[in-house]
């Protein structure tokens, strides 16, 4: 029940920021972690990857941002393969933000410093090492800090801070790269509902000013169809679900419409 | 206590006492001795007081000494510990240099003081260079290590944003690695001060050169007053470094305090 060609679901063209065909992954050249996948993301789409953990989500945006190569199959990243040799491609690098599932913050780092780190491809690697930064660049990261509702908390060290505001952090070094795609992986899985709720409206705030793309890992199917407009459902390496999602109508690309509550019953998991 | 423990217990006694033999470890002549130490105890006591103030001078040099010693190994190890690090650092980079770095340590200060004294003559400046080299190949060390045991996340993040190596080592590896440091310079001045106190036996300067001419001539009671000196100062070293790190070393790593017991 693969999708292969789901770019033919809009009528009209539209630009891919991603596009990955037939793309298989394996960490050790002999099994693979991901099995002749493909996917189609648009600009300005909200895409939502769920699964099983395990099933190969994160390598699927490992693979989106170049830290991983592909075994077989070509991933493009704005029409272009990652590939960090060549130097057209390394610029570009730094304009996708990425949001790893451990966030990967520098803990004994204050959170202006953080976020700076978003801001570095651009700047002089000597005035930089000094902290000898434009003043227009810390203006910049003081905006992104209000916008994620970190202002007040600016000189604060990360490790001091709660699981949420450590997100908030994350989001806005990404913010800094000046990014034209956000990818993220299981940022709020972690996090209870209210604070969940909180990080994905904070991420839609800063989508719609900045005109993002994003893709967003989630384990929870029902937080992917109330956020997301596409949703891709990953099992053991395969695609085996590609959804549109426009308010309570879920166009299934194969077996036609369902409602949310009908999808939401097949595919979310019970708690274990 | 399992019959396994106690063969293993056993058999280190038996090594010990083997060795001892070897060696010419004598507790006869350890027992008919110590009523020398009683002799040397006794007129320790008959202070000189007349040179605490050259024992107080002389100390001041002393601290000076490992003072400047122990900054000037720790600029220099700080660039030394980065390149040494396995995981940011070339393996034609990293190997040499830490061969280099452990044969600095492989030898006392004491033996690099006296190759300093042949270099640029008696004196202080002489410890002052073995106390560098000795605490570049310390520092260094303990850097590399807590450089190579930093959280690799935020370095994956961080690379696929796109930062240069510089920035890397700047924004990353250094402030995840900085908050040992504070504490492992304490350590290592504390370490020095002792090991400056020595140094005058070779003629490499400080409060040693008094302590070992005493003793040679049989004036404990003056080499008395200079021990004391070494040992209070050694004492409030210790004391000032553990309440340095109480206050800024826990609180600077994840935001904990130490509970120290007040009874
Ligand atoms: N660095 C790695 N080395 C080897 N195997 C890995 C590595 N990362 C992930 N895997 C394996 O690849 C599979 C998919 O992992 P991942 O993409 O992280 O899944 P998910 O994010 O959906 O939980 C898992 O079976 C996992 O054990
Ligand atoms: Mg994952």
């Amino acid at each position: 029940m693969d999708v292969q060609n789901t770019a033919s679901f809009s009528s009209i063209a539209t630009l891919s920021v991603i596009q990955m065909r037939n793309v298989s992954a394996s960490y050790d050249s002999k099994s693979f972690v991901l099995k002749n996948v493909s996917m189609n993301v648009e600009r300005g789409t909200n895409y939502a990857i769920v699964g099983a953990s395990g099933s190969g989500k994160s390598t699927l945006l490992k693979l989106m941002n170049g830290m991983m190569i592909p075994s077989d199959g070509v991933v493009l990243y704005n029409y272009q393969k990652p590939d960090l040799k060549n130097k057209q491609y390394k610029k570009s690098i730094s304009k996708i933000g990425y949001i790893p599932q451990t966030l990967g913050l520098v803990k004994n780092s204050s959170v202006l410093d953080n976020v700076m780190i978003g801001g570095l491809p651009r700047l002089n690697s000597i005035n930089s090492f000094f902290k000898n930064f434009p003043k227009e660049e810390i203006q910049h990261a003081h905006d992104i800090l209000k916008l994620v509702g970190l202002h007040e908390k600016s000189n604060r060290k990360v490790h001091m801070l709660s699981g949420g505001e450590k997100r908030r952090v994350a989001i806005a070094r990404a913010l800094m790269q000046n990014p034209d795609i956000l990818l993220a992986d299981e940022i709020v899985s972690e996090l209870d509902a209210v604070t969940a709720r909180e990080i994905m409206t904070v991420i839609r705030d800063a989508q719609k000013k900045f005109n993002l793309t994003a893709i967003m890992i989630h384990h929870d199917m029902n937080l992917a169809l109330e956020y997301a407009n596409r949703v891709a459902v990953i099992k053991d390496g395969d695609k085996v679900l590609e959804l549109g999602v426009e308010g309570e109508k879920i166009i299934d690309f194969q077996t036609g419409d369902m409602t949310k509550k009908e999808i939401w019953e097949m595919y979310n998991e019970p708690k274990k | 206590m399992n019959p396994k423990n106690n063969l293993l217990i056993g058999a280190i006694i038996a090594v010990v006492v083997v060795m001892s033999y070897d060696v010419g470890v004598d507790p006869i002549a350890f027992a008919e001795g110590l009523p020398n130490l009683g002799i040397v105890l006794k007129e320790m006591t008959e202070f000189e007081s007349e040179h605490w103030g050259t024992a107080f001078w002389a100390m001041l040099e002393t601290i000076e000494m490992a003072f400047i010693g122990t900054i000037l190994g720790v600029v220099i190890s700080l660039p030394l510990s980065i390149f040494a690090a396995r995981n940011i650092s070339s393996k034609y980079v990293y190997a040499p240099l830490r061969a280099l770095l452990a044969a600095t340590r492989t030898f006392p200060s004491i033996l690099w003081a006296i190759l300093f004294v042949i270099v640029v003559g008696l004196g202080p400046f002489a410890g002052i260079l073995a106390i560098t080299l000795y605490t570049i190949g310390f520092i260094s060390k303990l850097q590399y290590e807590s450089i190579e045991a930093i959280d690799y996340d935020p370095v994956e993040a961080t690379t696929a944003i796109g930062l240069s190596k510089l920035q890397l080592i700047r924004y990353v590896i250094i402030p995840e690695s900085a908050p040992h440091l504070l504490s492992q310079i304490l350590y290592m001045f504390d370490y020095n001060v002792r090991q400056t106190s020595i140094l005058g036996i070779v003629g490499a300067g400080g409060i040693g050169f008094y302590i070992i001419n005493y003793i040679k001539f049989f004036e404990y009671g003056k080499a008395a007053v200079f021990m004391l000196v070494v040992l209070i100062t050694v004492l409030v070293i210790d004391w000032v470094s553990v309440k340095i790190r109480d206050k800024y070393i826990m609180k600077a790593q994840h935001g904990q305090q130490v509970k120290v017991k007040t009874n």
